[in-house]
């Protein structure tokens, strides 16, 4: 119960975004701020006009962090997104112009409308967290992370993520349509895209850098905990409709995610809930079905997983 | 917190004793000093951390030459000792040398095995503790050892080790149905096999073949038992008739085998009793006062009621008599008075001028027997077992002279008074009073109660009973009830009655009560009338549901602390939010968050601060949460 004073703006994060500026949107926001502090990168998968743009521009103005936008098409090269070296006249060199993807939260729009080609420039830099062109790497900006977008995969002129890449996001969630009520208020309030652009800071940099430390090296993870999301990733390998169950990555990607569940919720320690909270939007989109049981929605089939594992309760 | 290779060092030292104390006085010499000296070597090899000098295989070539020594020494005339002697050298040496996981097993076996081979000298029920010791112990040790095989330096937590202590009480108590079934099933022996091989030299017994007042000076007492008789307490210190002597040469009474015919018929209450004598070399059988029968297959009763087995008890045998405690024997048919009247060739003057004087004053055998008793009462002698008078006129001095002796004295002067005086009388050996165990309900007799005194031949009435020693001026102090026992002696009762229940119910359990005891159950079954039926099919079936109530709790007794207000918590919040669907599947923060109550809160995130960082509940916080739980229910 001893989350320290200093990172204690960083916890009450999603409940501030949520009360005053993002309505009904609470899970996903909160998916995000995990993300953040575990240095990993969302997608969030959804049609189109549910507010994911905003999403990610409210939590880049309420964290004063940089943010910078590609909006993918089919025609969009990887250099559009790294930046390129430009010839300077004057001086007689190649200037490196960085591109959006210089900046601690990158909006990814429509990122399966992008060529492979251009998706796997883009994921690369996510994982190394550096770019290199022309030969020479530029480090990117810490916290950096992508906050990608998605149409659902049947919709016209897409390009599907393929598995290896997907697994690359450490969290993988849906947006839905907000409840009536809240809906019929936003209908008469308008957008609210001009009024997040004024939004204030609530958090600095380095406190969310700390706040991460604090993640990464003071949530307490028990041994019984481990063993739950053993049992968890386990019984993904070993269920009939599934063909290639949950990775050791996707486990560490669960426990990281826990972690920053647990901090969220004020704890220093990990417990079994925090796992089965995030463990469908960490997991789900790692599920590689069998052939002809793809019908069935892999977040669904996981909770059916997930209900039948006990919680370790002593 | 303690290691493993520790915690089974102490184990095996502890059974390792356990095994060979109750062997050890059995033991000769040099195998007791081997066994001291590998217990010693044992524990200061523990003290000094397990540094081995001796190796293995030089410990095992070593036991070579003993082995082939003791091969030597077998014969069938002495076929367990070097067994027993190998056996327990095995041991010592084992706890010598180093311990591996393979030695350590050896020393289980071997102590076992020792402590099964007393039972070839001994039948006590001792016995049964060291085994019950070595069941807790053997469990425990091969439970640790399997974790020692596996890790050596596992270091096991208190809560761990009691765990396996559980586990091997519960190993023990799984077993006890299993020993209940077999006990009246499997053949036993009823007597040590090495006694049964080699008779030992039979105790002498208080009672000898003969009464001969005057040939030393002081009686030896010897406290060892003689024999139990389980019956209601007396009232009276009870007089146990064991033999008759019949004749008189000098100054020594004898039996003469050759008993005029006579019968006697005793009369009185009717006692029945069970007498489990000590192994000893004497054929007479005891019993309260006179006994009408004696329940033994083979005996010869002779016409003064004397029985005797037809064979010497080389064990612990229980019987069971049925006997009259009136003191007199009604002769039916007249007796060989002249047979009865026969005195020893010469007579002191002292004594025949007695004799003729009671002849005198009594008319009839009745008033001569009271004149003679009167004689005794107002003598002023008195009851010593030292400084008795010795020689041929050993008596006369007694009766004229120094007026102290002992029973014998009494007895004999008193009967030799009496046929001087024309009354037929005869010595009566037994034992007088003995000790009544009330937890046992029987009497505790020992040889030092051994007892003479006389019975006189009364006509128109029989034989009765009469004791001169208690005639004696201090004979109420000998054998007056004693005052309460001491602490000291009412644990020495206990322990008796324990064995006594032991040698009854264990070690004489024989075929015969087998058959008995399927007979007697066949007969209360079909006597059992429909309301007993009920009754016990009533009461069989609430021991059933105590049973199944017992096992479907099981969980509430092997428990942690936590586990218990996990369980409490999830039936209140069952029972207040029956809302809730899926308990089972959900988290404790869900349930919080589900339950919406602020001490479903503070329950749960006290609880889970504890379970998830591994941490244990302290008593306050325990306290503290059952509080919280108090005030949901």
């Amino acid at each position: 119960m001893a989350i320290a004073h200093t990172v204690k703006p960083v916890t009450v994060l999603v409940d501030a975004l949520c009360k005053d500026h993002l309505q009904g949107k609470d899970e996903v926001v909160r998916l995000a701020v995990i993300a953040l502090l575990t240095g990993g990168h969302i997608l969030v998968e959804d049609l189109p006009g549910l507010g994911k743009t905003t999403i990610a521009l409210a939590l880049a103005g309420i964290t004063g962090l940089s943010f910078g936008r590609v909006q993918c098409t089919s025609d969009l090269l990887p250099s559009d997104i790294t930046g390129l070296s430009v010839f300077n006249r004057e001086t007689g060199h190649f200037n490196f112009v960085p591109g959006p993807v210089f900046n601690n939260i990158v909006l990814l729009d429509e990122i399966n409308r992008a060529m492979p080609r251009t998706q796997s420039a883009m994921l690369e830099a996510m994982e190394e967290r550096r770019v290199t062109v022309e030969g020479t790497t530029h480090q990117l900006p810490d916290p950096f992370m992508v906050f990608a977008t998605q149409n659902p995969s049947d919709q016209s002129g897409t390009f599907p993520l393929p598995e290896s890449q997907l697994d690359r996001f450490l969290i993988c969630t849906g947006i839905g349509y907000p409840p009536e009520q809240l809906e019929r208020s936003i209908i008469a309030g308008g957008g609210i895209r001009e009024r997040i652009a004024g939004i204030t800071p609530l958090v600095s940099t380095a406190e969310i850098l700390t706040a991460r430390r604090v993640v990464e090296q003071s949530i307490y993870l028990a041994d019984k905990v481990v063993g739950y999301i053993h049992a968890l990733v386990q019984s993904t390998r070993l269920h009939p409709q599934i063909q290639t169950g949950l990775s050791t990555r996707a486990a560490i990607n669960l426990a990281q995610a826990a972690r920053a569940a647990a901090f969220l919720a004020g704890r220093d320690y990990v417990a079994p809930d925090d796992v089965k909270g995030i463990a469908v939007a960490v997991c789900a989109h790692r599920l590689v079905m069998r052939p002809g049981q793809t019908i069935q929605d892999r977040g669904e089939l996981l909770r059916e997983i997930i209900s039948g594992i006990p919680l370790p309760l002593v | 917190m303690v290691t493993t290779s520790r915690l089974i060092a102490y184990l095996s030292l502890a059974i390792s004793l356990a095994g060979v104390i109750p062997l050890f006085v059995w033991l000769e010499t040099f195998p007791r000093l081997i066994v001291v000296l590998g217990l010693a070597i044992g524990m200061l090899q523990e003290l000094r951390q397990g540094r081995w000098y001796i190796k293995s295989w030089q410990l095992n070539l070593a036991l070579v030459p003993i082995f082939i020594w003791y091969i030597l020494q077998y014969s069938r005339s002495n076929p367990v000792q070097p067994v027993v002697s190998v056996l327990a050298i095995m041991l010592a040496v084992r706890l010598c040398g180093e311990k591996n996981t393979r030695n350590l097993l050896q020393i289980n076996l071997l102590a076992l095995f020792c402590l099964a081979s007393t039972s070839l000298f001994d039948l006590s029920p001792t016995f049964l503790f060291w085994l019950g010791l070595l069941l807790l112990l053997l469990p425990v040790s091969l439970i640790v050892l399997t974790f020692h095989a596996q890790n050596s330096r596992l270091v096991l937590q208190n809560s761990e080790f009691r765990k396996i202590l559980m586990a091997a009480l519960l190993i023990l108590l799984v077993t006890l149905p299993a020993m209940a079934v077999l006990f009246p099933v499997l053949p036993r022996t009823a007597f040590p096999l090495w006694h049964f091989l080699n008779p030992p030299v039979s105790a002498t017994t208080g009672i000898s073949d003969k009464v001969e007042p005057g040939s030393t000076a002081n009686a030896a007492e010897t406290r060892s038992l003689a024999f139990r008789a389980e019956l209601p307490r007396q009232t009276q210190p009870p007089y146990w008739r064991v033999t008759v002597f019949n004749q008189i040469q000098g100054n020594r009474w004898s039996r003469n085998p050759v008993v005029p015919l006579e019968v006697s018929i005793p009369s009185g209450a009717s006692v029945s009793q069970t007498i489990t004598v000590e192994p000893s070399a004497s054929r007479l059988l005891i019993s309260l006062d006179t006994a009408a029968e004696i329940s033994l297959p083979r005996l010869k009763v002779a016409p003064d009621a004397v029985f005797e087995n037809l064979r010497s008890f080389s064990r612990r045998t229980s019987y069971t008599a049925r006997s009259f405690t009136g003191g007199i024997l009604t002769g039916s048919v007249p007796i060989r008075r002249a047979f009865y009247l026969t005195l020893p060739g010469k007579l002191s003057p002292g004594i025949r001028q007695l004799a003729a004087r009671i002849r005198q004053e009594g008319r009839s055998d009745a008033e001569r027997l009271e004149r003679a008793e009167q004689h005794f009462l107002n003598g002023g002698y008195r009851y010593s077992r030292v400084g008795l008078p010795t020689g041929h006129d050993a008596l006369d001095q007694f009766l004229f002279v120094s007026k102290q002796g002992h029973c014998e004295f009494f007895a004999s002067s008193l009967a030799i008074l009496l046929r001087a005086a024309g009354v037929p009388a005869r010595l009566v050996g037994g034992y007088l009073g003995g000790e009544y165990n009330e937890l046992g309900g029987y009497y505790l007799v020992s040889e030092d109660r051994a007892h003479v005194w006389v019975e006189a031949y009364v006509e128109g009435k029989g034989w009765v009973r009469t004791d001169p020693s208690r005639f004696a001026v201090n004979a109420a102090t000998l054998w007056s009830e004693r005052k309460k026992p001491g602490i000291a002696a009412r644990l020495r009762l206990l322990l008796d009655a324990l064995d006594y229940r032991w040698t009854r119910t264990v070690v004489s359990y024989d075929f015969e009560r087998q058959a008995e005891q399927l007979r007697s159950a066949g007969a209360k079954l079909q006597t059992l009338e429909h309301a007993m039926r009920w009754r016990w099919l009533l009461s069989s079936g609430v021991i059933l549901l105590v049973l199944l109530a017992l096992f479907k709790s099981r969980k509430q007794w092997f428990c942690s602390r936590e586990e218990r207000l996990l369980r409490r918590f999830k039936r209140i919040v069952k029972h207040r939010f029956e809302a809730l669907d899926g308990l089972d599947t959900l988290g404790l923060f869900e349930i919080a968050a589900a339950s919406g109550d602020i001490r479903v809160r503070q329950f749960v995130d006290r609880y889970a601060a504890a379970v998830y960082q591994d941490k244990k509940l302290g008593p306050d916080e325990i306290r503290q949460l059952d509080r919280l739980l108090d005030e949901l229910q």
